[in-house]
């Protein structure tokens, strides 16, 4: 299957991207993993410009929809192996599909942290949880804790708060830091939110579920907090696998280099949204959209002048 | 066709994407609000053994998550 365009990633990047490129008449395909990226996850969405309010699935798939109306075309599967062939560059998936495209565009996103504590996996699901717009509601009138200190944590804190009866939220720096608009919703929580800076979970402790966790320093004198749940929003890696299989270059920390067009140091390559590192820690769904603009805008130049 | 149960919550992203999958798979399936109904909470802990969703029940058959390719099978859908 030949294309002008292959987009690995279907998050607010690839779809931006994908409805430029379709307005551009490349013919495009986008490959997707899981539909949404970290859009989909991420509860409300209130800071995209024209939408106050938006769940961020919802978000996702009028970006989806935008996409395939000027013509993009979406397709399942996993790209599990990159190479050139030729001029064009070979996607291959998990089901051994194979895709050529004159340019790809990497809007992979990035890979969710876990804590890495003994017993995290297995408790999984069973008090340990990594998507708190999914399994929050399932605490009501119970005791959770969000553990990380960004954005997202207290996001997660907010919306915890219309269902749980006490939060900890539970980060390794000295301060939490959030957007304030959101900072200030959960400041209006009052004594439902406690926040423990400066301190780290040692052991998860239970027997066929989470019961306590402990703490590396001791809180209000004790190193126990009795839980009911605990949610985990400790930020994202990169995922350096794929680019690296095309010789991309990837900074100290994996994340794509790209210049002010997105353009990788491959021909006929680009990047954009959290698999680079362009606004710096700064990963929001306007900045991807915004990169997934431009990457796609720089493969429609190249694809005209090759 | 086999019986399906989806046990969700309403803001449960996989959950969103197994409805419009059963949807585009003609599947017709039976939802229940585990954030609410707490009778179908504890019928999907008993199933699962885990407090997450989405569960899927598929003529007995547990599916914990949204595994299209598992469902895919267990349902007969062809792509």
């Amino acid at each position: 299957m030949n294309f002008d365009l292959i987009i690995i990633g279907s998050g607010a990047a690839g779809l931006a991207a994908a409805m430029y490129a379709g307005r551009y008449k490349m013919k495009t395909v986008i490959l997707e993993k899981e539909f949404g990226g970290e859009t989909a996850t991420a509860g409300k969405i209130e800071n995209y410009p024209g939408i106050l309010s938006i769940d961020g699935y919802d978000l996702v798939l009028r970006m989806k929809e935008h996409a395939l109306h000027y013509g993009a075309e979406m397709q399942e599967g996993k790209a599990v192996k990159l190479s050139r062939d030729s001029n064009l560059i070979s996607v291959e998936t998990s089901k051994g599909e194979k895709y050529l495209g004159k340019t790809l565009i990497l809007a992979l996103g990035a890979q969710r942290r876990y804590l890495g504590l003994e017993r995290e996996k297995e408790l999984t699901g069973k008090g340990v949880h990594y998507c708190w717009t999914c399994d929050g509601p399932l605490f009501g009138g119970k005791t959770v804790a969000m553990v990380g200190g960004g954005d997202s944590s207290v996001k997660g804190v907010n919306f915890l708060a219309e269902y749980a009866s006490k939060i900890y939220l539970i980060a390794r720096g000295k301060e939490v830091v959030a957007e304030p608009v959101n900072f200030e919703q959960m400041k209006g929580l009052g004594r439902k939110v406690e926040i423990i800076t400066e301190n780290e979970i040692k052991e998860f402790v239970g027997k066929d579920k989470l019961e306590k966790i402990i703490l590396k320093n001791p809180y209000k004198g004790s190193s126990e907090l009795k839980l009911d749940g605990l949610f985990v929003e400790i930020g994202f890696d990169p995922n350096t696998e794929l680019p690296s299989q095309l010789g991309i270059k990837l900074d100290d920390k994996g994340y794509i280099e790209v210049d002010n067009k997105m353009r990788t140091n491959v021909e006929g390559v680009f990047a954009a949204g959290d698999a680079t590192s362009h606004f710096g820690s700064f990963k929001q769904d306007i900045t991807a959209a915004a990169l997934g603009a431009v990457a796609a805008t720089s493969a429609y130049e190249y694809s005209k002048s090759h | 066709m086999a019986k399906v149960i989806i046990y969700t919550t309403p803001s449960c992203v996989y959950c969103k994407s197994a409805k419009a999958f059963f949807a585009e798979n003609n599947v017709a399936y039976e939802e229940k609000n585990v954030a609410e109904d707490l009778k179908a909470r504890d019928e999907m802990v008993k199933k699962s053994g885990m407090m997450a969703v989405p569960v899927i029940d598929v003529a007995g058959t547990v599916v914990i998550g949204f595994d299209k390719q598992k469902l895919s099978e267990l349902l007969g859908i062809k792509k």
